[in-house]
């Protein structure tokens, strides 16, 4: 087991001990004062908590072994990776892809950050693979880090796939670690509070996914843990981005068009009053599921209350469809994702944890209660953008169903059309 | 304010009998949704000597408690130990965020006149790799009386199995002042055997003490 590259706690250390010497670690206060204030050395954060003992720790990164003032991080010296195997993938990649694709290998020459900007289904995944073969062919790092730890599941089997020579670390909570001594991880932006100066390239999936979005710690924890250029991937970039890759500050490619090259479905919107919601659905949104069911589509009903869930998910069965809800403290959460995704079910009730990262064909999205605070802009492209994934029927329908116009709304409408718009030239 | 538990802000409506009674205002630090997580016990339906959720008859645990000559403390829990709790626990006590303590201070309003509250304390060493005593912190609302000192044991009660932890030997010293209240409320924050109450009770007996003890943990 290697922990090179690592930076650890104290109690960290005790964990490894028996298969480390502490003796090639460098230690570094864990908390130092930056400008008169303390900063917790390992998430950069600057809120503290007290113990009774007059020392006090940092409330941010406390989940991951707790950082208190006077003690120490252990940082392991940083090696190259051995060898990877070369790509085993033999898809091919479209002109536009491969056009975005080159345009990353550029920046990453050039040593600037890189924006991938890609519709939901542009098929991004398979765009980095050529950069990725770059790197492991160079003995050096990579990592492919996101907020979610369904997409790092899904993700995860696809990389393998696609460079079967190649060993491939996996790191999100709950897993053993340390990872295993890899050229290629995968993890969750959390793992990267644990690495320090360790990755050649850095693959942030899911950049203005929460919590990276509103968690500045762990944007600090990936800066920390790269040594070279960070590639950023979204559908819906954050604006700070956006500005930048405008500005040229980082390079950018932009895909407009889905893999098949069909336009991205259009959400319609529909303005109806939600008073009797969660209990009954409104007669137009139950008659429209009844007919996505008889037009041989699925759907999936997303909805901004947890709460919502089982009340909705037993109005949907009321219609005749077979139908199931899922949240995110669902303990049969992925069997019944999987259950959906085989077709044993006509329509899923989900939160927002399915917004992304889920590719399920012919299926129709209904947003309920569009207008909610929950949804801002990102989140409804990417819900949006659940619909026609298939090139077979890349047009399924989407409706927003909500009782007000909201600005989130019409920034997701506008980015949509804007997207197809450009698609066409 | 944020709830402690999940961040996200919190609401409080106080009701007017809270807002004109004496007793002082504490605003809850946990959300309703994070506190419905929690599973209450009924104390009406609780086991009378240890408070074991759905038991209105003495449990088997107790009456081997009784059947040893020990007096029994009529313990009252205030939730189960599901997994929520659990989690609560591992966050607190195992990751050790102190700032989660206020938690459930607002549901233990256990102050009475007469009554001394006893936390049982941590073992020196615990308190040194934590840096806090999550009994005292969980219970920092109230007056405390800190009568119980804990010398050091090998392995804590949570590593142990059940036969492990009702064989631990006695490790508190207890002392007490001039004139101690007429009754004593043993105060923990998770009751599992009983073991450590009993040892406590037995601990301030030992010392002289004449009145009533009961305890109070707010895990069952």
């Amino acid at each position: 087991m290697m922990i090179s590259g690592m930076q650890l706690t104290a109690r960290e250390c005790a964990k490894v001990a028996a298969t480390t010497s502490l003796a090639q670690a460098t230690a570094v206060p864990a908390v130092q004062r930056v400008a008169g204030r303390w900063q917790c050395q390992r998430c950069g954060q600057r809120r503290f908590g007290p113990l009774a003992d007059g020392r006090a720790y940092c409330v941010s990164c406390v989940g991951m072994s707790r950082v208190e003032t006077g003690s120490q991080l252990w940082r392991f010296p940083h090696t190259p990776a051995p060898l990877g195997g070369p790509l085993t993938w033999r898809g091919t990649l479209t002109p536009a892809q491969a056009r975005a694709a080159q345009a990353a290998l550029a920046s990453v020459a050039a040593g600037r950050d890189h924006l991938f900007w890609a519709v939901t289904g542009a098929g991004k995944t398979e765009m980095l693979f050529p950069l990725i073969a770059q790197c492991l062919g160079q003995h050096q790092r990579v990592a492919w880090v996101t907020p979610r730890i369904d997409v790092v599941l899904e993700l995860a089997p696809r990389l393998q796939a696609a460079f079967i020579g190649t060993p491939v670390a996996i790191g999100y909570g709950g897993r053993p670690w340390p990872m295993r001594d890899a050229p290629l991880t995968v993890a969750t932006t959390h793992q990267m509070l644990r690495y320090y100066r360790h990755f050649d390239l850095m693959i942030i999936d899911e950049v203005d996914a929460f919590p990276f979005s509103q968690t500045p710690m762990l944007a600090y924890a990936c800066t920390q843990a790269a040594r070279g250029v960070t590639v950023f991937l979204s559908a819906t970039p954050p604006d700070a981005l956006r500005r930048a890759a405008r500005a040229g500050r980082i390079g950018s490619s932009m895909l407009s068009r889905r893999f098949h090259g069909q336009p991205l479905p259009v959400p319609v919107m529909r303005l109806m009053k939600l008073t009797r919601v969660p209990d009954q659905l409104p007669l137009v949104a139950a008659r429209w599921l009844a007919a996505q069911h008889r037009a041989g589509r699925v759907s999936l009903l997303f909805v901004p209350d947890t709460r919502w869930v089982v009340p909705l998910s037993q109005a949907v069965q009321r219609l005749g469809l077979r139908a199931s809800g899922v949240h995110a403290r669902d303990p049969a959460r992925l069997g019944k994702v999987q259950a959906f995704r085989q077709g044993q079910l006509d329509c899923l009730v989900t939160t927002t944890i399915l917004e992304r990262g889920v590719t399920i064909p012919h299926c129709a999205v209904l947003v309920l209660a569009a207008d909610d605070r929950q949804f801002d802009r990102a989140a409804l492209v990417q819900m949006a953008g659940r619909a026609g994934r298939a090139s077979d029927s890349p047009d399924d329908p989407v409706w927003f169903v909500a009782a007000h116009f909201s600005l989130a709304i019409a920034q997701a409408l506008t980015e949509i059309r804007g997207m197809n718009r450009r698609g066409w030239r | 304010m944020i709830c402690v538990m999940c961040a996200r802000p919190l609401t409080t409506d106080f009701t007017l009998a809270a807002l004109i009674s004496r007793a002082p205002l504490r605003l809850p630090t946990l959300c309703v949704r994070c506190e419905a997580q929690f599973e209450r016990i009924d104390p009406a339906s609780a086991c009378p000597g240890c408070g074991r959720q759905a038991h209105p008859a003495l449990c088997g645990d107790c009456q081997r408690w009784a059947a040893q000559g020990q007096s029994l403390l009529q313990h009252r829990a205030l939730f189960t130990y599901n997994e929520p709790m659990r989690q609560f626990i591992q966050l607190y006590k195992g990751q050790g965020d102190r700032r989660r303590h206020t938690a459930f201070q607002h549901l233990m309003p256990l102050a009475r006149r007469g009554w001394a509250l006893v936390p049982v304390t941590s073992e020196p060493h615990h308190f040194a790799a934590r840096g806090f005593d999550p009994v005292l912190d969980l219970f920092s609302h109230l007056q405390l009386s800190r009568w119980l000192r804990k010398a050091d044991t090998p392995l804590p009660q949570a590593q142990k199995d059940r036969a492990a932890r009702l064989a631990t030997p006695q490790s508190f010293i207890a002392t007490l002042p001039a004139r101690p209240a007429p009754h004593v409320l043993l105060l923990d924050d998770l009751y599992t055997t009983g073991r450590t109450l009993y040892h406590a009770q037995a601990a301030l007996r030992a010392a002289g003490y004449g009145g009533t003890i009961t305890s109070f943990s707010l895990i069952r």
